[in-house]
């Protein structure tokens, strides 16, 4: 939100005619007034005052919260394509929007998402939201977080989730930032929990490292936003030909919210490799012995369609770089299967790996600390307990 | 380093500037330094590595006492202290500890003190900054205790000096010849007067590369293998006499206070090393097991362990006193200036307290690395371990370099019942 | 020019352990650190500052109890110029909302910087959301999972940078100011301080301003000025030792096999 300073405000207009959203006006004595509800904290008013009169006063959206309802999932895309987050998210916001007695609503921002909004649908959405137009091809913070607190103001939803991808972990805290309000970052659980007669969204995330689950409600703010970790919801069934309303709004961005480029692409360079987000995580540690024995590791994570990991020693002697490194100074994963080969189970380690629905360890050491997270322990030499495994998954290939 | 940790309660009486210093010795040390370098360094032998003097020089540890206008880093003797603390925790094996804070800083400080333009610029700034080495030579195959008793001569000739001699177990000597530099040699100027033969005795400095300077092969030491021991012979080398230490005939009492701050240095670094051995230690019988019970339970174990730490802790308060009686001394001296008139503490004090923690703290390491290995049994004795290159190490210092165990106990009973009771004229 | 680099002063989590029995966080004597990712932060200003034909000054900003002093020194003696401490009572308890407040509130006071850095991510709390919620108070850009800064322009006002995101690595440039949240590279060696630096830290101002000298009321900050709450905090339940096998490899392979199949992750 903004402050104005009625001294210093001549009453020119211009910043009336700037604001994209049409919160400002000038009242009876000729002076601008903000619409609080409406103000998206954009700041193009702020470069527009002659005077100086107009400074940014961000404050917590506290006031009515019976205004608010529904249920939003952001529909994170790339190249147009809804990434698995999206749907994971409308499957538990299923859930909590009958809870709620709420509508369930996607929110899809890109250049060409019309397929991107209808999948929503599919997945359970009863409405979607889109803005569609070429400025929005990349995502950038800007134009992205004013996009989506425009719609925010305008149709004031009770719940926002987003997944904690990097992008929503951009986005989700800038919008939070503008609007002022509560957010809860990278969520394991979600829930409802009634207080004072209202029910709130109940936010469950690990912290002090994952030593400890906390409980979070954001009681005074409307919408109660989240960013989710991918994998901890599934993803429920694709249903065919679902209507979903699309509500398609324009978003009028000024040139000024252009405030970062995207030059290039980086190539050659190895970025994410997706331990964050994969189904299948094949991880390994010193127990493997050599940077060349990670090829059995590879051959696995192959036949599984899954993605190699590893635990910070590896990192430290350069035999896979940082982007597989799981863990607490590495990444947390929460895939479908997590496979250890060779780890022994350091602590920070254990924490990185908590919320995988299923841990296979294999370790030589029958004390391994790896064991007392698994589901399944082999006690035994990797090297002999892999490629017997592998002959197994590719005979079942063959047949 | 360790799981255990055994210094955490040291850090409530530092300064903030020496909670730095702590973290930042021990970051690089764990980076540039770690134990397993120290065990190949020992497998493989000298010259001690350039990279990590250039290294530890950039973090500005060699000669910090020294002050800025001379290339230094203006320590207080304590600061310098814990730096060769943390500096024998980084490296057990005291090689380090040896080349880079017992020689180059106690006796380069020294250096510092009482050399002129010519001393500070060729030999004192280059060694600061990793580029040179400086080393100290006093023993002759004659001996080294006795300090006064060599043989090693120089003779004026206009404005040079003519030396000629032999100097033995000195440390430093192929990494002096590797880098360049030069040694503080003490020489007779004169006849050594029957009733007081520390007069008539000079220091100079010989640059390693002097015509006439005739290194030895190194001995092959025991122990602390990373930093060299050898000797060399002086066969009528000339300096000039700006590379003359201090004034004619008082070399004595610049090697005196040499000694002084080596033995406060090496005192700390053997702190340090009996900390990372009481570590590790602590680490391996929380950890192993026999009979049913990890071996800490034992008391047999655990109370040996308790008698190391609790006199280990007492020696690092005694190095931090003796640190703070040295930094006092100076500070009432004056810059330049040999200490005559006893202000707080008389230099009798001093040496008596310096003597004390030369003693004991490399004796207590040696003992706990002793202990250590008897715990681990078969696995301690092995060389690579951290145990046996501790114990080969810190041995030196047992045995009599910096001023072995006997002369120690000389000052400090002369310096406490009197000069009468001294035993030996 | 002025940086302004946010740090925070963290337990070491690589230092912390669970008590066993009760499934809580031993936190007696775990050493605070600097958060790495901020250390990582205030390196990338340094070189940017060696780099820069202009004069930099940098400033190190913390918001956190008293001994979070300590963490400053240490920004101090790798190469801040200024230490500032925004540290009260009235200050605790902050989500990340008020916390990203206080910080507002001390830029304010400082009269604002050029360009703004902070760790992507602190290793306690893990949220990532400081950096661009201090950005929408300061209504700049913000620019998060930053793995380095290629070039500086600070006369055409703009600079370039290197961002991780979820598909790779891009290239930006952006108007400045901007915040950037930056990600620790993997070959990230931070900056060791020396002797000198260090007794130069000694001498460098360090500020500690509380709630007076921020102004504002009570309300907005610490606890109160929260929009999160945490209600409970309970440790995360263990899922106990599943099923254990000692035996020949091929079998141990058939016990996974079997279980893959159960869980659908490969065909039947």
């Amino acid at each position: 939100m903004i402050k104005i300073d009625r001294e210093e405000c001549i009453g020119c207009g211009e910043c009336v005619e700037v604001c994209p959203v049409d919160a400002l006006s000038l009242d009876s004595e000729e002076k601008a007034v903000v619409d609080e509800d409406t103000c998206t904290s954009c700041g193009l008013c702020i470069s527009t005052c002659p005077t100086n009169a107009i400074e940014t006063k961000i404050m917590a959206r506290k006031g009515d919260t019976s205004q608010y309802s529904g249920v939003w999932v952001f529909g994170e895309t790339n190249d147009g394509n809804l990434k698995e987050v999206g749907p994971q998210l409308l499957g538990k916001g299923r859930e909590l929007a009958s809870e709620f007695n709420d509508q369930l609503s996607a929110v899809v921002i890109g250049s060409d998402v019309k397929d991107a909004a209808a999948k929503c649908g599919n997945y359970g959405a009863e409405k979607v939201y889109m803005v569609e137009g070429e400025e929005f091809d990349q995502y950038k913070t800007l134009p992205f977080s004013f996009a989506m607190s425009q719609l925010i103001s305008e149709f004031k939803p009770r719940v926002v989730l987003y997944g904690a991808t990097h992008l929503g972990r951009d986005l989700a805290p800038s919008v939070a930032g503008r609007l002022g309000l509560g957010l809860t970052a990278d969520c394991t659980g979600l829930s409802i929990k009634e207080e004072d007669g209202e029910k709130l969204l109940l936010q469950t995330r690990p912290a002090f490292g994952g030593n400890l689950i906390a409980e979070i409600v954001c009681p005074n703010t409307r919408p109660q936003m989240a960013t989710v970790r991918p994998n901890v919801f599934s993803c429920p069934e694709e249903t065919e030909n679902s209507q979903p309303e699309i509500i398609e709004r324009e978003v009028d961005l000024n040139p000024e919210l252009f405030k970062v480029e995207i030059l290039e692409r980086l190539s050659g360079e190895e970025g994410e490799v997706g331990v964050e987000e994969a189904d299948v995580v094949i991880a390994g540690g010193r127990g493997v012995g050599s940077e060349e024995n990670f090829q059995l590791l590879e051959e696995l994570a192959d036949a599984l369609d899954g993605v190699v990991g590893c635990s910070r020693p590896i990192v430290e002697d350069g035999w896979l770089s940082k982007a597989h490194q799981v863990g607490q100074s590495g990444k947390t994963v929460s895939p479908k299967l997590y496979i250890a080969c060779g780890i022994s189970g350091a602590i920070q380690h254990k924490v990185g790996i908590r919320d995988s629905d299923t841990i296979i360890a294999i370790n030589k050491d029958p004390e391994a600390p790896i064991f007392d997270v698994a589901d399944l322990s082999v006690v035994g030499d990797l090297h002999e307990v892999l490629p017997e495994l592998l002959e197994l998954l590719g005979g079942e290939d063959g047949s | 380093m360790a799981d255990t940790d055994l210094a955490r309660d040291d850090e409530f009486e530092l300064t903030e500037e020496q909670k730095l210093l702590k973290e930042s010795l021990l970051d690089w040390g764990e980076r540039e330094l770690p134990l397993t370098r120290v065990i190949e360094m020992n497998q493989e032998g000298h010259p001690y590595p350039e990279d990590i003097i250039k290294s530890l020089a950039n973090l500005g540890v060699i000669m910090g006492p020294v002050p800025e206008e001379h290339g230094g880093s203006g320590l207080s003797w304590e600061d310098q202290a814990i730096i060769a603390d943390q500096i024998g925790y980084i490296d057990p094996s005291i090689a380090t500890a040896a080349g880079l804070m017992a020689v180059e800083t106690g006796w380069g400080y020294t250096l510092n003190r009482y050399g002129n333009e010519t001393i500070q610029e060729k030999f004192v700034k280059p060694a600061i900054n990793g580029d040179q080495f400086v080393g100290i030579a006093t023993t002759e195959p004659g001996g080294g205790s006795d300090v006064a008793g060599f043989e090693s001569t120089a003779e004026r000739d206009g404005d040079d000096w003519i030396l000629n001699g032999e100097k033995t177990f000195i440390s430093g000597t192929e990494e002096a010849q590797k880098m360049g530099g030069a040694f503080w040699v003490n020489v007779r100027t004169g006849p050594a007067p029957e009733d007081a033969p520390h007069k008539n005795m000079t220091s100079f400095c010989v640059p390693v590369d002097a015509d006439g300077m005739n290194f030895q092969e190194p001995y092959r030491d025991a122990g602390r293998m990373a930093i060299s021991t050898g000797g060399f012979i002086m066969e009528d080398v000339r300096i000039p006499d700006r590379f003359r230490l201090g004034e004619v005939d008082k070399g004595f009492y610049y090697t005196m206070e040499g000694f002084d701050n080596a033995r406060i240095l090496i005192g700390a670094s053997s702190v340090g090393v009996t900390r990372r051995v009481l570590e590790e230690a602590a680490d391996y019988i929380k950890e192993r097991e026999t009979f049913g019970n990890p071996l800490a339970k034992y008391e047999g174990i655990q109370f040996e362990f308790s008698d190391l730490y609790t006199r280990m802790k007492a020696l690092r308060l005694m190095y931090q006193q003796v640190a703070r009686m040295q930094e006092k001394r100076y500070q009432e001296a004056g810059k330049g200036e040999r200490k005559r008139e006893p202000k707080t503490y008389s230099s009798t004090d001093v040496a008596r307290w310096i003597s004390m923690i030369k003693w004991k703290a490399p004796h207590l390491a040696k003992e706990a690395a002793d202990k250590a290995m008897h715990w681990l049994g078969a696995a301690g004795y092995a060389d690579d371990y951290v145990f046996e290159t501790a114990w080969k190490g810190v041995m030196s210092y047992c045995v009599g370099a910096e001023g072995g165990a006997n002369i120690q106990k000389i000052v400090i009973g002369r310096e406490t019942l009197g000069p009468e009771y001294v035993p030996y004229k | 020019m002025d940086f302004l680099v946010f740090i925070k002063q963290v337990p070491d989590t690589d230092e912390v352990k669970v008590d066993e029995e009760s499934g809580t966080i031993i936190r007696e004597g775990v050493p605070s650190i600097l958060n790495p990712f901020d250390e990582y932060a205030l390196n990338l200003a340094l070189r940017l500052k060696e780099g820069m034909e202009d004069e930099v000054n940098i400033t190190a900003m913390s918001m956190g109890p008293p001994q979070a002093k300590d963490a400053l020194k240490k920004c101090l003696a790798i190469g801040a110029d200024r230490g500032i401490l925004l540290s009260d009572k009235v200050f605790g308890g902050a989500d990340t909302w008020a916390t990203s407040f206080t910080l507002f509130k001390g830029v304010e006071k400082m009269g604002g910087a050029d360009l703004y850095f902070s760790g992507q991510e602190a290793t306690d709390g893990n949220t990532a959301q400081v950096g661009p919620e201090l950005a929408s108070h300061l209504n700049l850009s913000s620019m998060t999972y930053v793995e380095d800064v290629l070039d500086i322009n600070p006369k055409e006002g703009y600079l370039t940078a290197k961002k991780e995101t979820d598909e790779g690595f891009i290239k930006l440039k952006s108007e400045l100011p901007v915040v950037l949240s930056c990600m620790t590279p993997p070959d990230f060696e931070p900056k060791i301080p020396g002797v000198k630096e260090i007794m130069k830290a000694k001498n460098k101002p360090l500020d500690t301003w509380n709630h007076d000298d921020l102004g504002g009321t009570e309300e907005e900050y610490g606890l109160e000025g929260s929009e999160s709450q945490v209600i409970s905090t309970y440790p995360p339940p263990s899922k106990g030792p599943g099923e254990k096998f000692e035996g020949p490899a091929e079998e141990g392979a058939e016990k996974i096999f079997a279980l893959l199949k159960d869980e659908g992750v490969c065909d039947d």
